[in-house]
C-alpha cells in the first residue's frame, strides 16, 4: 500500500489502478473481515443466547437456511474454478478471498442448523434443497466447466449475490438474534462480491458492447430459477406474497446498469 | 481566516447524520471547483468513525450504513448505487466529482438527479 495516509486524505483520491490494487488486495480483505467477524467464531457471538423457538418456526429455518447452504456451496464451487479462469492478478487474488468467504458462509449455516438440532447436516441440505436452485448450481458449474468467464461471473456474481444479499437482508430484519449475526457477517462479504461482478463485466461490456446481447439471453434463462427458488425462500420465511418485499430491485437495477435489460 | 471562509463550515441542521461535524476550515482545503468558476467554495467536514466495520481501520470513517427512512444526506454523503453504503468525504461533493466505494470497489462519479438532490454513476471504464 503505497497511498498517502495523511488524515486529510480520502480514498477518493487514489489513482484508479491504485483503488482496484487496494480492494482487490489480500490484506484489504484480512483487516476488512476482522473488523466485523472478530468474537463471532461461527459467525455469531457464542454468548448470545438462543431465543426459544416452536416447532414450526423452526422447521421453516430449517429449510431456509439449507437453501442458503446450497446457494453458498453454489458460489464456493464456482468461484474455486474461476480463479482458474481469472483474466489477471487482481481477480485471482480477489476470488480467492471469494473462495475463503464462501466457505465460510457454508461452515457458519452448517453450524447454525448443528444448533437447531439438525444431527447430519449435509443429509438435511439435500433433502430440503429447492430443486430450480439445484438446476441453477448444475447451470453455474457447467459454465465454469466450459471456461466462460462472462457468463460464469454474470451468473455467480451478479445474479445469485444480488438476490442472496436481497434475501439475507430482509430475513435479517425478521430473525432471532443468533441468525441475524450470522447473517450480518454474510451480507458484508456478500458487497464485495456483487461489487467485483458488476465492476467486472461493466468494465468488459463498455470493451465489447455486443457481449451485452448474450449476457441479456442468459440472464432469460436463468432469471426463472433463481427468482423462483428465492420466492420459495419467502414463503419459507412465513410470508404471504402480498408482505414481500419487492424481491429482485436491486439485482433489476444491476441489470440495468450493465444495459442487459431484453 | 477572513469571514467568508469561516462561513463555509456547514450548519450542523445541514449535516444530515449525526458523525459528519462541521469545522472551521483548515487553510487551503476549501477550494473552489476551479478558480474563478463562481461556485461559493465547498464547505469541508471533519469525519467521525460511526462503526462501519467492512472496510480496513484507516478508511471507515469514509463510509457508514444508510439507516433507511428516517435517514438523510449530508452535503458530503452520496449513496452507493450498487452497494447501498453511504459514502462520504472531508469536502462536500458537486456533480462531477470521483467517488470510489471500498466495501463494493466501485467507481463511480457525482451527478445531479432530477430531484436536485446528488446521486452517483457507476464508472466501469
Amino acid at each position: 500500500m503505497t497511498a498517502d495516509v495523511s488524515p486529510a486524505f480520502e480514498p477518493h483520491q487514489l489513482d484508479e489502478e491504485e483503488f482496484l490494487r487496494e480492494v482487490h488486495s489480500f490484506s484489504f480483505w484480512f483487516e476488512a473481515v476482522e473488523g466485523y467477524l472478530e468474537g463471532r467464531p461461527y459467525g455469531a457471538d457464542p454468548e448470545l443466547a438462543d431465543e426459544p423457538m416452536d416447532g414450526d418456526d423452526r422447521d421453516r429455518l430449517i429449510t431456509t437456511l439449507c437453501n442458503y447452504c446450497v446457494g453458498e456451496v453454489t458460489a464456493l464451487e464456482a468461484s474455486s474454478g474461476l480463479v482458474r479462469l481469472a483474466p489477471n492478478h487482481h481477480s485471482r487474488i480477489f476470488l480467492a478471498t471469494q473462495v475463503a468467504d464462501e466457505a465460510r458462509h457454508v461452515e457458519v449455516f452448517l453450524r447454525r442448523l448443528d444448533d437447531l438440532g439438525v444431527l447430519d447436516g449435509e443429509a438435511e441440505v439435500r433433502a430440503r434443497a429447492n430443486p430450480r436452485l439445484e438446476e441453477f448450481r448444475q447451470r453455474v458449474l457447467e459454465m465454469v466447466d466450459r471456461g466462460d468467464w462472462e457468463a460464469a461471473v454474470f451468473a455467480q456474481n451478479v445474479l445469485l449475490e444480488s438476490m442472496e444479499d436481497t434475501v439475507f437482508r430482509f430475513h435479517a430484519s425478521i430473525a432471532d438474534p443468533v441468525t441475524r449475526q450470522v447473517l450480518e457477517g454474510v451480507i458484508a462479504d456478500e458487497r464485495r462480491h456483487l461489487g467485483f461482478g458488476e465492476n467486472d463485466l461493466g468494465r468488459r461490456l463498455a470493451r465489447d458492447p455486443a457481449g451485452r446481447e448474450r449476457l441479456a439471453a442468459i440472464r432469460a434463462e436463468l432469471d426463472p430459477l433463481v427468482l423462483g427458488s428465492f420466492d420459495g425462500v419467502y414463503r419459507d420465511l412465513g410470508l404471504s406474497r402480498a408482505d414481500q418485499p419487492s424481491l429482485g430491485r436491486d439485482y433489476l437495477a444491476a441489470v440495468e446498469r450493465l444495459g442487459l435489460t431484453t | 481566516m477572513s469571514k467568508a471562509t469561516d462561513e463555509q463550515a456547514a450548519p450542523a441542521e445541514e449535516q444530515g447524520n449525526r458523525s459528519a461535524v462541521a469545522y472551521e476550515s483548515v487553510p487551503g482545503t476549501v477550494q473552489p471547483d476551479e478558480p474563478g468558476d463562481g461556485q461559493a467554495p465547498r464547505r469541508t467536514y471533519e469525519l467521525e468513525d460511526t462503526g462501519f466495520r467492512e472496510v480496513p481501520k484507516r478508511w471507515r470513517k469514509f463510509y457508514r450504513v444508510w439507516q433507511g427512512p428516517g435517514d438523510s444526506l449530508a452535503p458530503n454523503e452520496i449513496i452507493c448505487p450498487v452497494c447501498k453504503v453511504v459514502i462520504r468525504s472531508h469536502r462536500e461533493f458537486r456533480p462531477g466529482d470521483r467517488a470510489y466505494c471500498m466495501p463494493c470497489m466501485s467507481r463511480m462519479i457525482v451527478v445531479r438527479m432530477p430531484d436536485g438532490t446528488l446521486g452517483a454513476e457507476v464508472i466501469y471504464q
